[in-house]
């Protein structure tokens, strides 16, 4: 398909300032045991090419199913005539980068595609009859999702390059009802789970049998839970619940596209400006963040991001003082920075690539365990595995809800709390971040729902955490 | 190859998909246009064709989907499917009804396709783009926002003699007036037709909410509220999910199970969902086949019904059959979907006469990250967003900081004392995955008691 690319590029006309090709490939799978049953077994193949172009000021990109030469060269010509059909626009540069020559492949051990749909199945209805029993669990959900993408890429921009990714991931959760009581408990994270650019030993990892009773349990302990009080306290947030506090605190926020109103009209701006990049305390000394391509496992790992531009580890904010942004080829030249951060992602072969988050994560802190954090806390609360968020269009006010909070009493964790939640405003909330547990603590979280963009794309991006620590939150806000 | 439209390759995959099978065939054609500062920013043109084949075995189902249209590729989709439902069906009998059998009479007609639409003509977006441009030039404002088309055929055969065929196209602009402080407004319309659009007068809107006078303060608290078709759309859209869901309501988990035949609104109240009503985004079928049926979800503020799918049909049991209101062939996990809502309109002339009754309140022109807190409670917080204003003394008068709100739609819905007589078709134009063109057709309400729990600085 390569050969197909470059042959394609060589063609492009001259009054296109910049052309590029991409051939994706695309395999899923979704396998879902619901309350003894087989849910769902569904597979899905698509694959395709997108020609994205510039002309004049405009952009134009166009997409077809068909992998053939002439379909593409069809795609380039549908491309080249909507960016010269639109109004005219100011043809500003792009950031220089060095020709992506080659190929990258994530590393996996088992292959999830090889692994047989009857393997799948025993595990599953294994872990889900082990959430069954009490009568209040109205659904017992088991599932698993395995991906496996693979593109090739051209520019005239001198990119020639192949990729492979294999993705997977799987989760278990249980609801209870009694009365108007629901309760929802999950593992390893909610909406899905956590997947990983990884093979299925990264499923067997989760140990959902084993899990099951208790996420049962804890659903069923939280129908009758006292309720989360209302008021100020030292929060602990569980990695899971902290890795989508950076991803919707920190990492929409730092995308460059955003803070130049490129996304104003949808996913929103930001409360942080360019010209504070080097300056801004986002938040307390114990807050480094960093943006991760190159970081084994994540799902925001590649070898070059869907402009070309290789895969990097990027410092975002160090010491608590913002450092720099998620950018693309576009952004980082409108605001003078010397090259792309490698952050143009695209979600398949018929969506454009516009700035994502890649591995947006925390760095580990001097905590020590989370036992040892919790006993250094004294008294608060300890919030673990969300169940909403939602924040404002400059990521600055949020609310989140997690399935459990735990009170923290004398160092130990107490007594189970149904329905917690809290809120806050992202510099202070960071400001008051004061503990973050150490390395071995620390560990990756995928998100796979990360939507943004028109026509909408939903990215797949990593966070690693550990558990951190939060002085002054407003917490029982809902 | 024989035959490239939806129902031949529909046939063709079917003649090779073997016993117990749906073809589902979709095509996808669609421009859209964003734009960003007054100026161009993205220009997205796809076409797609995907063919999903569902296997039954035993109560079981596996489906598997593929772009590839040739007979190759369709035949190894089918056996994909096949073999899956196979292996699926050695775990033991499931709980799928089975495939539809072909509706008795065919689907009845609809206003939902313009073929001017369907040729997605770029040189359109690009006249509406300027439009925008020169409006917001005119009150010294940038704009924002996106133009967009979409044509979508959906063909779905089955060996049980399901023959379906529908086209449906749909067209959607927005725009974002924005001042250099960060001010913005917004308005948006939707149609079937790109010619329904009103590019200036949704500029002109837009530009209207951005507001000059200094922010006012409301704090946390409850206010009387005055929210906009937008606002109710996206508080309907959530409300549809939660309440009239038929599957989770047959699991005990739906906001409305046990509180059907009960009161749960203001007797002002009647929502239903019928895909085949003027001023909607009409369609024939579900995507398991069945004939779209009007569903009356709450009439007079009493909770009248839900709405089905074949597979939550089957698990309420009790007569219960589907209306139509699959969202994937098979139905989906998730259950069946009203994407058809329609709230009837009330007395009031205009939102400023909505207005006129408050004397200290809140007028929201849209929502913005709407998510549930707690499901049966239909408990979402959000934000409001690009043009939220104070209501003092009967009169829409200073723009506010937005705020977030924590609040019930259904305890919104008892609290709502008046309603606009005109409604608009109201959709966010998001389209994740492949395009499924849904509005809600509602009017602007007042409603007492909107619980605001923060704001933004």
């Amino acid at each position: 398909m390569l050969e197909l690319l470059t042959a394609l590029i060589a063609r492009v006309p001259r009054r296109c300032t910049y052309a590029e090709a991409r051939h994706v490939a695309t395999d899923d799978e979704d396998v879902l045991v619901r309350n003894g049953h087989v849910e769902q077994v569904d597979s899905a193949s698509y694959a395709g090419i997108g020609v994205r172009v510039r002309a004049g000021g405009g952009w134009g990109f166009a997409a077809t199913r068909e992998l053939t030469l002439p379909a593409a060269e069809r795609a380039l010509a549908q491309a080249l005539a909507i960016a010269e059909s639109q109004p005219a626009a100011p043809a500003g540069a792009l950031a220089a980068v060095a020709p992506a020559v080659g190929h990258w492949a994530c590393a996996y051990e088992i292959d999830p595609f090889d692994v047989a749909l009857e393997d799948k199945l025993e595990l599953l209805f294994a872990a889900e009859a082990g959430l069954r029993g009490d009568p209040r669990i109205v659904r017992a959900d088991a599932e698993c999702s395995s991906r496996r993408v693979r593109t090739a890429f051209a520019s005239t921009a001198g990119a020639a390059c192949t990729q492979i990714r294999v993705e997977c991931g799987a989760a278990i959760s249980a609801i209870a009802v009694d009365g108007d009581e629901l309760q929802v408990r999950s593992h390893p994270g909610a909406h899905g789970g956590s997947a990983a650019c990884a093979g299925w030993e990264h499923v067997l990892a989760f140990d959902l049998v084993a899990h099951a009773p208790r996420v049962a349990a804890e659903a069923i302990e939280l129908l009758t839970a006292p309720p989360c009080p209302s008021g100020r306290a030292t929060v602990v947030l569980g990695g899971e619940q902290l890795a989508l506090q950076i991803h919707e605190s920190i990492g929409h926020a730092l995308e460059l596209d955003r803070m130049l109103l490129g996304e104003a009209s949808y996913a929103g701006t930001s409360w942080v400006s360019p010209a504070d990049l080097g300056t801004l305390r986002y938040g307390s000394e114990q807050l480094s963040i960093t943006a991760d391509a190159t970081l084994p496992g994540g799902l925001g790992s590649f070898g070059w991001d869907d402009e070309g531009v290789a895969a990097a580890r990027t410092p975002l904010v160090a010491g608590g003082i913002l450092r720099a942004a998620l950018s693309d080829r576009q952004s980082a030249a409108a605001i003078g920075l010397g090259g792309s951060g490698g952050c143009a992602r695209a979600d398949g072969f018929a969506r454009q690539p516009i700035v994502r988050m890649t591995n947006v994560s925390i760095e580990p802190g001097e905590a020590g365990t989370l036992d040892e954090l919790i006993a250094d806390t004294g008294e608060g609360l300890y919030l673990e595995t969300n169940r909403s968020w939602s924040i404002d269009d400059r990521r600055l006010h949020f609310q989140f809800a997690t399935e459990v909070a735990r009170e923290i009493r004398g160092g130990e964790l107490g007594r189970l709390l149904r329905n917690p939640s809290y809120a806050g405003v992202t510099p202070q909330f960071w400001r008051g971040m004061d503990a973050v547990c150490s390395a071995p603590a620390w560990r990756l979280w995928g998100v796979g729902n990360c939507g943004k963009g028109e026509p909408g794309q939903l990215m797949r991006v990593s966070h690693g955490t550990a558990p951190a620590r939060f002085r002054d939150v407003q917490v029982g806000v809902a | 190859m024989a035959g490239d439209s939806p129902p031949d390759i529909a046939q063709r995959a079917l003649a090779v998909a073997g016993d117990d099978v749906q073809v589902t065939v979709v095509r996808e054609r669609s421009l859209l246009s964003r734009f960003a500062r007054s100026a161009p920013t993205q220009a997205t043109a796809v076409e797609d064709t995907s063919v999903e084949i569902l296997a039954v075995r035993d109560g079981h189902t596996a489906s598997a989907t593929t772009n590839r249209l040739d007979d190759d590729a369709l035949r190894a989709t089918a056996r994909r499917a096949g073999a899956a439902a196979a292996a699926v069906a050695r775990a033991g009998s499931g709980l799928h009804p089975g495939l539809a059998e072909p509706a008795p009479a065919p689907g009845a007609e609809h206003a939902g396709y313009d073929a001017a639409t369907a040729a997605l003509d770029p040189e359109h977006a690009a006249g509406a783009l300027r439009t925008a441009f020169a409006v917001a030039a005119e009150h010294g404002l940038e704009a924002f926002g996106v133009w967009s088309v979409g044509a979508v055929r959906t063909a779905i055969v089955s060996t049980t003699g399901l023959q379906c065929d529908d086209e449906v196209t749909d067209a959607f602009m927005k725009v974002v007036c924005r001042d250099a402080g960060g001010r913005s407004g917004y308005a948006a319309g939707t149609a079937v037709a790109a010619s329904g659009i009103e590019d200036e007068a949704l500029a002109r809107r837009a530009a209207s909410k951005v507001g000059d006078a200094p922010l006012a303060e409301l704090g946390p608290g409850s206010w009387p509220v005055v929210l906009e078709p937008d606002a109710v759309g996206l508080l309907l859209e959530f409300l549809g999910g939660l309440a009239f869901n038929g599957l989770d309501h047959a699991e005990g988990r739906g906001a409305l199970s046990d509180r059907l035949g009960t009161s749960v609104a203001a007797p002002s109240i009647s929502l239903a969902d019928a895909a085949g009503a003027p001023g909607t985004l009409p369609r024939a079928f579900d995507l398991e086949g069945v004939p779209k049926t009007s569903v009356a979800l709450i009439d007079g503020g009493v909770a009248t019904g839900v709405v089905h799918d074949r597979r939550s049909a089957a698990v309420a049991g009790d007569g219960a059959r589907s209306t139509g209101h699959a969202t994937a062939p098979g139905g989906s996990p998730h259950g069946p979907s009203p994407t058809n809502l329609i709230l009837a309109g009330g007395a009031a002339a205009d939102a400023a006469e909505l207005a006129s009754t408050i004397e200290r309140g809140l007028y929201v022109t849209r929502l913005w990250y709407v998510n549930t807190v707690r499901e049966k409670e239909t408990l979402l917080t959000g934000m409001t967003r690009d043009g939220t204003f104070l209501i003092e003394d009967g009169a829409i008068t200073r723009p506010t900081a937005n705020v977030r709100f924590t609040d019930s739609v259904l305890r919104l819905l008892a609290a709502t004392e008046e309603l606009t007589r005109a409604r608009r078709l109201v959709s966010e134009g998001e389209f994740y995955g492949r395009r499924f063109a849904n509005g809600v057709l509602c009017p602007a309400l007042r409603a007492g008691g909107f619980r605001v729990t923060g704001a933004t600085e």
